[in-house]
């Protein structure tokens, strides 16, 4: 679980003067639940993930995250891909394991199972340079995978992917998720995308950066194409536009 | 007409690349031999090709060869690893200590600008003729372009790659070895490169003002003695060991970097 007590962040403008990055947020978010959080640039959206992760330090607040006996809580997926250019997919996914002491072939085997559940079967030697971006992201995703955290952060991570690409890593997603039932949080500005994959969604609006409305996304699991026929889906995204205006 | 028929090669079909170089060496000795016979010039001003060859020979025989080659080669090897170990290691505290690196800037332009050759006698004077003067010399020498090209490639490591050294709570050691090391490394090499030019300079330049070993005083002794095919010898002998240093520091760059295409 992930408690956000009045967590607010303040940068420094050009000026010198304070600008409000993230006005005070409350957010519980629970165990296993998938919460997006949608809204324009500039809303402060990556600030918040960024302080749950733990790399930024937020000005004011409290954040609690109950991940008890785990050394590392977090897996965190970043907006492009950051593997390691010289090592290869295998090494890419087993890179937590080799620095967290896990012994060679259980790292080995762990790396397997990934790169069979992200489908890069046959690119395991195949080094960073070599994969398309679709691929690149999928590595990155079985690395934050490798190590179990219960707690998954994603900053926009389909961003930069064609939109065929992006559908068919939404359902690798939810299809992750169902399996590990991890805690997700997942950053987008992309209003589809929030309604389709979460249990409950965050708006944001910018300046200042400001949590505009929470809401249970209550359709049901799991989801494919006719969760997109469902005129329900089109109402959520609609209001989260609205809102988002 | 077929189609093989119609296919002409874009790029002419040429013989490797060390025929070439080959050819053009054996021709310059053949100028060289043709231009000492026609002038008939005193060997001492300019010996033909086979006084050289003897030299080299006579070298290898009394085994002065491998005693000062080796000399001057273990000097630029011990100088080169301890140079780029110690530059690595200031470079990596001046990129990581802002403060640090503000004190010390001035201090360390001076220095890389600072001819370190001028600086030779003195090291003489504080460390002996030994081998130990010489070593600090080529250390001084290969440190700066290192020191450097260290700041300058772990400036570079990305952002991101960092923060997930941070994710994965990886030990500062971890994150050195493991991200940042192999981040900066193309840099490293740039520094190394030309370090290593540098360590032969010093080595040379260090055996020429002290000490009765190593190919810079083979070369002192037989430009004094006047045994001009020797000098050309030990000259020679100065290009194979630079070249040897040269390309054995690209096939670990080309072993290390593989990754880069």
């Amino acid at each position: 679980m992930i408690t956000i007590e009045a967590v607010s962040k303040r940068f420094a403008g050009p000026k010198g003067e304070p600008v409000d990055a993230l006005t005070p947020v409350d957010l519980t978010i629970p165990a296993g639940q998938f919460l997006s959080i949608v809204g324009p640039s500039g809303c402060g959206k990556s600030t918040l993930l960024r302080i749950i992760a733990g790399l930024e330090t937020p000005s004011d607040g409290k954040l609690t995250i109950a991940a008890t006996g785990v050394a590392r809580p977090i897996g965190f997926v970043f907006q492009e891909p950051v593997l390691l250019p010289w090592l290869s997919t295998l090494a890419n996914i087993r890179f937590p394991l080799d620095t967290g002491g896990v012994p060679r072939d259980q790292a080995d085997a762990t790396a397997h199972r990934l790169i069979k559940m992200v489908g890069l079967q046959g690119f395991e030697d195949a080094l960073p340079h070599q994969l398309s971006g679709g691929m690149r992201q999928r590595a990155a995703i079985a690395r934050a995978l490798s190590y179990d955290p219960p707690i998954l952060l994603m900053d926009e991570p389909f961003g930069a992917l064609d939109l065929l690409t992006r559908d068919r890593m939404n359902d690798e997603l939810l299809q992750i998720w169902r399996e590990t039932k991890k805690t997700i949080v997942f950053v987008t500005h992309s209003v589809e995308e929030a309604a389709y994959l979460s249990d409950r969604v965050v708006v944001m609006s910018a300046r200042p950066g400001r949590v505009r409305a929470i809401h249970d996304v209550d359709l049901p699991h799991p989801r494919g194409e006719a969760t997109k026929l469902d005129p329900r889906f089109h109402q959520f995204m609609a209001t989260f536009r609205r809102e988002l205006k | 007409m077929s189609e093989a028929a119609v296919a002409v090669p874009l790029v002419p079909r040429r013989v490797p690349p060390i025929v070439d170089h080959l050819a053009g060496i054996v021709a310059i000795v053949i100028a060289w031999q043709v231009y000492v016979t026609a002038t008939d010039a005193p060997a001492y001003m300019l010996p033909a090709p086979g006084a050289v060859g003897g030299a080299l020979a006579d070298l290898a025989i009394s085994g002065a060869l491998w005693r000062d080659l080796g000399f001057t080669f273990g000097n630029v090897v011990f100088g080169l690893v301890l140079g780029a170990l110690a530059g690595f290691a200031l470079g990596f505290v001046l990129a990581k200590s802002p403060t640090l690196e503000r004190w010390l800037d001035g201090p360390i332009l001076l220095l890389q600008t600072a001819p370190k050759i001028a600086l030779a006698p003195l090291f003489v004077i504080w460390f002996g003729f030994g081998t130990t003067s010489k070593i600090v010399l080529i250390v001084s020498l290969v440190l700066f372009p290192v020191l450097v090209a260290t700041i300058v490639g772990l400036r570079g490591v990305p952002q991101n790659a960092l923060e997930l050294a941070r994710i994965l709570k990886l030990t500062t050691w971890q994150r050195l070895m493991r991200v940042e090391l192999p981040m900066a490394l193309p840099e490293i090499f740039i520094g190394l490169r030309i370090g290593a030019v540098q360590a032969v300079v010093g080595a040379i330049l260090g055996e020429w003002m002290s000490g009765k070993l190593g190919l810079g005083h083979l070369m002192t002794f037989a430009s004094a003695t006047y045994k001009t095919p020797l000098l050309f010898a030990a000259v020679l002998l100065t290009v194979a060991l630079g070249i040897a240093v040269h390309v054995s520091l690209e096939a670990a760059e080309r072993r290390l970097l593989r990754w880069k295409q």
